[in-house]
């Protein structure tokens, strides 16, 4: 879909990007990562022409994209930047309209596509489309400045650091959502990011850039397992087990069937029955199958009384989403002591639980996981 | 404290006629004072309440009282005074009552900054034009001295009014015609801004006499007339180019670059970009150096009467030639109206067209 050949970009004596050839499958999400300096985003801004390179050929679509004039070409490829670059004096919907404005669409269906999109990045048409950008919060913006690249619906996406800008929190949300969209829309994605873990969940393919020289072009997998020089090796980590695990989605390893009680206080007769035979807790849940807390069984046969052997939670802190990486699972479980963690959907709403014994199986039996990406398995581990 | 200026400082001032130094009365001794007295005192307690509970309105009323009360009390001391006085006898508005108003402007402004409803203001503004109406018909205040200025200058006051609004109206069209543009350029290309930028800058150093006189050479060299509306009208294009040519290019230097970027690579061509992201956003600055080329230029209008135009400056020259204080007023009272109009209207022009986007931040 996108092919490099040859590119170099010079800047008098600086060489920017020196002799750079990628590859690009339609679909795709290519991931160019490196630290400052080495080349990433003059790449990107090459392929839309921000910048004209000194040498070589780019081919969109099989087409030298120096055959049409530069904006006709930037009206075919979606551009999402860090800082969003939304137009402050333009509504969330003028602002997603912006592409589809430029090349001539009716209203109606301009106005139809916003409400479509507004709807896909999550934001509800109705209360944001009127809003202006300084309304909006970080998040919400990144979510408007990915609507507005996906406007006109081109087949290639252009983003840099589009989620570089929002807390880590956020920042973990719209990588799932990121990634739900593209496994819906399917667009060849060029995306550039400082930020291996984001590199490693996102990319299909990662190209890891230094001084303008490619170094590996290859799938995070590869990357993290057969690094091809030793600064491949350094900068994705030393922590490459774990930093593969961002690679696997919490849905991939969930125990589907977890033992559940509708409220706490049925809990001693519930304890005396098969449940606690099967597992150490069993999730306590309200009317509408929402986790309220768990009960310890352990706790329980150990003499405590069975309120002592309750713990209340609220859903949005002590428990993941299936789109959760196992990274972030696991590191949650960590971070509260936990041996195993629930699943609930946006409502809170029990799914299963994750259990760490499921997660050191995952790491130790690479081929038995799928990646949501589709990578292929791993068997050296 | 603005209360007890206007009632110890002379109220009005008795002259025998135009020219000779008067004798001053106090607010009680000038007819009227009750009223005066009463409104005054009243819409100073009020006002201080106002202040304390911040509440707009509440001043908003006490100016437009004060202001209303103000005129009334100046027709009837007026009226008063000139009972039985000589035929050629003036009264002139006196220290204190300037001093009055003046507390009026200040509650006014203090309160429309306050307050957020419109309704305030546009009421507390109709009742102080109606009341002020109302004692130029009623109240005597046709008596004061600068209204018979006024009628002495008769239907010439409006032309020369026209006239004013007329030249510094066109100074400020080509001025805005010329100056956008160099402001769009000097955004563009840093070499010619620094250019540019020198030499409006130095025109605006240039005294506004001193420019008319330099004027006339070069005009003579082109076979034109030194005096006369041309090189007026060119005077003040000259002083209105720097606030515009300046204010555009801020504004759209001010544009953050990363808006651009986004607006680029999405396929906008330089014209949509200037049409469609960097105008809109740099249209407050715009607006705003318009406004003070406009502010300006009503003001320097005046000096070009000097060669010639019939501006309102020709009232002030023919004023302070004849020592006829209150008619140098009827030349600058009408000069400061027309420049806190031009100033409002285009306050609501900016409001009216940027947008609600960027409002706050631009005001």
């Amino acid at each position: 879909m996108i092919t490099l050949e040859h590119v170099s970009k010079h800047y008098g004596e600086t060489v920017a990007v020196d002799d750079l050839s990628l590859e690009v499958a339609q679909g795709e999400v290519c991931v160019l990562i490196g630290p400052s300096g080495c080349g990433k985003t003059t790449t990107l801004r090459m392929i839309n022409r921000l910048i004209e390179p000194t040498s070589g050929r780019i081919l969109v679509d099989g087409h030298d994209i120096t055959s049409v004039s530069p904006e006709q070409l930037r009206r075919g490829l979606g551009y999402a930047i860090q800082s969003v670059g939304l137009f402050p004096h333009v509504t969330v919907a003028g602002n997603i309209m912006t592409v589809p404005r430029l090349l001539g669409w009716d209203r109606p269906h301009m106005q139809a596509r916003v409400q479509e999109l507004l709807a896909l990045v999550g934001l509800d048409p109705a209360e944001y489309s009127d809003k202006y950008p300084r309304q909006l919060s970080g998040g919400e913006a990144q979510r408007v400045g990915v609507a507005r690249a996906l406007a006109a619906d081109p087949p290639v996406l252009l983003m840099d650091e589009p989620f570089g800008a929002v807390d880590p929190l956020t920042r973990e949300r719209l990588q799932a959502e990121f990634a739900r969209i593209q496994k819906e829309l399917r667009k060849s994605v060029i995306f550039v990011t400082h930020d291996v873990d984001e590199a490693i969940r996102l990319a299909d393919r990662i190209a890891l850039m230094r001084d303008g020289h490619l170094q590996q072009y290859d799938t995070p997998e590869a990357l993290l397992d057969h690094p091809a020089t030793k600064f491949v090796h350094d900068f994705m980590g030393a922590d490459r087990a774990l930093k593969r695990l961002g690679r696997v989605r919490v849905s991939d390893v969930m125990r589907n069937e977890v033992p559940t009680m509708q409220d706490g206080s049925g809990a001693e007769t519930m304890a005396q029955r098969a449940s606690c035979a099967e597992s150490r807790f069993v999730y306590i849940v309200d009317a509408g199958g929402r986790l309220e807390g768990w009960f310890d069984c352990v706790a329980f046969r150990e003499g405590r009384v069975a309120r002592d052997a309750i713990t209340s939670v609220d859903w949005r802190e002590a428990a993941v989403r299936p789109d959760t990486s196992l990274k972030e699972a696991l590191s949650r479980m960590l971070g509260q002591g936990f041996r195993s963690i629930a699943v609930v959907d946006g409502d809170g709403r029990l799914l299963g639980d994750v259990a760490l014994a499921g997660i050191e199986e995952t790491m130790t039996a690479g081929d038995a996981y799928i990646t949501h990406a589709g990578g292929e398995p791993e068997v050296d581990v | 404290m603005a209360l007890v200026a206007c009632l110890a400082l002379p109220f009005a001032v008795l002259r025998p006629n135009r020219i000779v130094a008067g004798v001053s009365h106090a607010v009680w001794s000038a007819g009227g004072f009750g009223l005066l007295l009463v409104a005054a005192c009243l819409a100073g307690a009020v006002a201080s309440v106002a202040t304390l509970r911040r509440r707009g309105s509440w001043l908003l009323a006490a100016a437009s009282a004060i202001t209303v009360v103000l005129a009334w009390a100046l027709g009837a001391a007026a009226s008063t005074l000139l009972r039985g006085a000589a035929p050629f006898a003036r009264v002139s508005i006196g220290g204190g009552a300037w001093l009055a108003l003046a507390g009026a402007a200040v509650l006014w402004f203090a309160g429309a900054h306050g307050e957020r409803g419109r309704w305030a203001l546009g009421v507390s503004s109709s009742v102080a034009t109606l009341g002020l109406l109302g004692a130029g018909a009623f109240g005597g205040l046709g008596r004061l001295s600068i209204a018979v200025e006024y009628a002495n200058q008769g239907p010439q006051f409006w032309q020369l009014v026209g006239t004013h609004l007329a030249v510094a109206g066109t100074a400020l069209g080509i001025a805005m015609v010329i100056g956008v543009p160099f402001g769009v350029v000097c955004a563009r290309a840093p070499r010619v801004r620094a250019v540019v930028l020198a030499v409006v800058g130095i025109i605006q150093t240039v005294p506004s006499l001193a420019l008319l006189g330099l004027l006339i050479v070069p005009l003579a060299a082109l076979g034109l007339p030194g005096i006369g509306p041309l090189p007026g009208i060119i005077a003040l294009t000259l002083y209105a180019l720097l606030p515009i040519v300046r204010d555009t290019y801020v504004g759209l230097a001010g544009v953050d670059a990363a808006i651009v970027d986004a607006g680029r690579g999405m396929g906008m061509s330089r014209s949509q970009l200037l049409l469609r992201v960097e105008a809109p956003l740099a249209l407050p600055l715009v607006i705003e150096g318009i406004r003070s080329a406009a502010v300006l230029v009503i003001g320097i209008a005046a000096v070009v009467a000097f060669i010639g135009v019939g501006t309102l400056g020709q009232l002030i020259f023919l004023g302070i030639g004849q020592t006829a204080d209150d008619l140098v007023l009827l030349g600058a009272v009408p000069m400061v109206v027309l420049a806190i109009a031009a100033d409002g209207a285009l306050r609501l022009l900016s409001r009216a067209l940027v947008s609600p986007g960027i409002r706050e931040a631009a005001s």
